[in-house]
């Protein structure tokens, strides 16, 4: 056969090929399968989450702040845990970020609550001295776009089959049901129902009136998206 | 001897001259310098066997004789010897497969380079030497942990002298204010600040002893919440007596297993608020369990120093 071979260079290098792409697809595949699998404890997102995360986008959030936890004790005792690969399951795209003008807000969930954000957010140096972040006023005012978070809901759900409506492990060994309505008119009544909660811890008149009427200012849906960064 | 051999030779002998003028003869020479040394024997060894080795594959070229058994394969006229595989090759050939095995196996996985394992490993040397370097650390040294852990962590909401911002975040210079005195007696609470659930009734499940165990009125609470805020002065002392002082006890300082101290912090309150974190009318506080316990205690000993 190695005669034959050494006669017949295509059929050599088709072979040379093959044994080489088969190696590398044992070596890279399963590794990469398995990074790329949620980890316990990643939950997909909910309806007004993934509108809090179109604000994030929207406002370029991640030119300053990024998303990574690096495997150093200086940045573990700051933000937390290191950041896993599996935890950019439900990332679509992921927000790694490239520069820290402002802190990482990777688990900025387990340690900023509710309150603190619309401090924050309306006027950052009043909680922060010194800082440079500039104030997001408007988002008090804008409406969230539910309907678009409910589109891309769809999609992942139908082409990448991310679990909504499915127990999703938790890392205190719980399971977690992340719901996604069955229509745009439902859709709006969950995310409307998680605004409330929101809402409720926030101070701002304007807000809670508009929670209350059934409309979700930005504001809402970012703070839901920055508590679920956990 | 063939004039081959003899070319060899002088050549080697030149280049072995022109080392020696080169090396030895310059100011300092090999100077016992092991490393000189090295390098000019390295020198004459490569040009020996330089030269010899050429010498072999020319003297072969000139006297060798097409011989042996041809393989069958021929490329346009040029065929190849079937030549047995030379010992020292198939050793080495060998070997490399058992070091090969030893590396798949053993060599790499134990001792490849992983950032995880270095974080690992600065993190557990970390945590080894915090906990020699302030084992036994008190008095102010620990206040001055618990302030610089403050601002670190707890700066952020509560402000730099810890006087929560105009309202953002709870005033940690005192126990608690009138307004958070009395939420909590209408409300009840659950809080964990005696390290684990035990419920405080809301204002429907508090009684006044000393009005026949009715329940609490608008105006004893508020009387009873400028006591507390206050400092327990004022007052108010008797409805705190008939009401309050069976689960705080009669100075407010807490029971053990029961209640938290309402009049002043101590360590175990705040160890408990980082443990646990806590809901009150301000909004939640998150937990900071990322501290270690003595980071917890300093934090708590700073709080009740600037509370005194």
């Amino acid at each position: 056969m190695f005669h034959w071979l050494e006669k017949h260079p295509f059929f050599f290098a088709v072979g040379v090929f093959v044994t080489i792409a088969f190696a590398g697809l044992v070596e890279i595949l399963p590794n990469f399968a398995q990074a790329s699998r949620p980890v316990i404890g990643t939950a997909p997102y909910s309806t007004l989450e993934l509108a809090g995360r179109h604000v994030y986008i929207k406002n370029s959030c991640n030119a300053c702040h990024s998303q990574l936890v690096r495997p150093f004790k200086s940045e573990t005792d700051r933000y937390g845990h290191y950041s896993l690969s599996g935890e950019y399951a439900y990332d679509r795209p992921f927000l790694w970020g490239s520069k820290r003008t402002g802190p990482d807000l990777m688990r900025v969930g387990n340690y900023r609550t509710t309150d603190w954000h619309e401090n924050h957010m309306k006027d950052p140096a009043s909680v922060v001295p010194g800082s440079i972040m500039p104030a997001y006023k408007w988002m008090f005012a804008n409406k969230a776009d539910i309907d678009t978070a409910f589109a891309e809901q769809l999609t992942v759900a139908q082409y990448f089959s991310v679990p909504y409506n499915e127990p999703v492990p938790m890392r205190d060994g719980s399971k977690k049901i992340v719901k996604m309505g069955a229509s745009i008119a439902e859709a709006n009544e969950l995310a409307l129902q998680e605004a409330k909660l929101i809402a409720a811890d926030m101070r701002d008149q304007d807000v809670k009136d508009a929670v209350a009427r059934g409309e979700i200012p930005e504001i809402v849906a970012l703070i839901a998206y920055m508590n679920s960064l956990k | 001897m063939n004039k081959l051999y003899l070319g060899g030779i002088i050549f080697t002998a030149l280049m072995l001259i022109l080392t020696y003028l080169s090396v030895g003869g310059s100011k300092g020479g090999l100077n016992d310098d092991i490393v000189n040394v090295l390098a000019v024997t390295g020198a004459i060894a490569l040009v020996i066997i330089t030269v010899f080795v050429v010498i072999k594959y020319v003297r072969q070229m000139q006297v060798d004789t097409a011989s042996g058994e041809l393989a069958d394969e021929n490329w346009d006229g040029i065929g190849e010897f079937k030549n047995s595989v030379p010992t020292g090759w198939a050793v080495m050939f060998l070997l490399t497969m058992v070091w090969g095995m030893w590396y798949f196996t053993i060599g790499y996985p134990v001792n490849a380079y992983s950032q995880i394992g270095e974080y690992n490993e600065d993190v557990a040397a970390h945590n080894a030497k915090f906990e020699v370097k302030y084992k036994d650390i008190t008095g102010d040294k620990l206040v001055e942990m618990g302030e610089s852990v403050f601002l670190a962590e707890c700066k952020v909401c509560h402000g730099l002298s810890a006087d929560g911002i105009d309202g953002k975040a709870a005033n940690l210079n005192i126990r608690m204010d009138e307004a958070s005195v009395k939420a909590v007696i209408e409300n009840g609470s659950n809080n964990q600040l005696i390290g684990f659930e035990m419920p405080m009734p809301d204002r429907n499940g508090l009684m006044n002893a000393n009005t026949g165990y009715a329940p609490i009125t608008d105006a004893e609470i508020d009387i009873v919440s400028a006591y507390v805020a206050n400092g327990f002065s004022g007052k108010g002392a008797d409805i705190f007596a008939g009401t309050c002082a069976s689960c705080h006890g009669e100075d407010g300082r807490g029971v053990e297993g029961l209640s938290p101290n309402v009049r002043e912090f101590d360590i175990a309150l705040v160890n408990n608020v980082l443990t646990h974190g806590k809901k009150g009318i301000i909004g939640v506080m998150p937990k900071f369990d990322r501290l270690n316990d003595k980071q917890k205690e300093a934090v708590g000993a700073y709080i009740v120093n600037i509370s005194k």
